[in-house]
């Protein structure tokens, strides 16, 4: 029996919730489970491609350790994903309308549009749905 | 004939050696096999699961000094 789509609303822009977005969406991706994650609030400044790659990531501890030991790049998890599984990428239109941003704005090649949260929520029901 | 490759993934974090696993089995035939190294505790169980999950076989799994060493055969 083929699993449910998984779909990831992330709007934590804290590493570490970064980090466990990106780690379940690649795997569920590459487990032949479709994924959708839908990207808001503060998560969006993750994904700010104007962002400098050494100043991307803030967290606690834990995000430290991460970093200076070599874990993978949370957006390149999402990249792997996308490109070795079914998974697509949505920036949530309201904060990109609050910051005034474009979808240019963000990490290139990673977001397939736009999207309003009713849409998001009614694609969510034919799956599970995980919030970070 | 089949192949052996080796991947290296020794240091590497979750999910890394899963995911350098999947991004070779793309590249080789259906057949070869894939032979990984990693240090990462939950490849042992994880590489397992997945393979049972999207149709691949699992070869062997053993636990050398220091890393575990997993065995793929490619299966579609």
């Amino acid at each position: 029996m083929a699993s449910p789509p998984l779909f990831i609303l992330l709007c934590s822009g804290e590493h570490e919730n970064v980090q466990m977005a990106a780690m379940l969406a690649s795997v569920a991706a590459v487990s032949d489970r479709p994924v959708q994650v839908f990207v808001s609030m503060n998560a969006l400044y993750v994904f700010d491609r104007e962002t400098a790659p050494d100043d991307r990531y803030h967290g606690g501890r834990f995000s430290r350790e991460m970093q200076s030991k070599g874990a993978p790049d949370a957006i390149e998890l999402f990249q792997q994903g996308k490109m070795l599984g079914e998974m697509r990428m949505h920036a949530c239109s309201m904060a990109l309308d609050v910051n005034g941003w474009e979808e240019e704005r963000l990490v290139p090649e990673l977001f397939d549009g736009p999207m309003g949260l009713t849409k998001f929520l009614s694609d969510a029901e034919s799956g599970q749905l995980i919030s970070l | 004939m089949s192949e052996r490759h080796k991947i290296d993934a020794r240091g590497a974090f979750c999910p890394g050696p899963l995911m350098e696993l999947i991004a070779k089995l793309k590249l080789i035939e259906i057949g070869d096999e894939i032979e990984v190294w990693s240090t990462d505790k939950g490849t042992a169980a994880d590489v397992p699961e997945w393979c049972k999950k999207v149709g691949h076989d699992c070869v062997s799994v053993d636990q050398e000094d220091d890393h575990w060493r997993v065995v793929v055969r490619k299966m579609k």
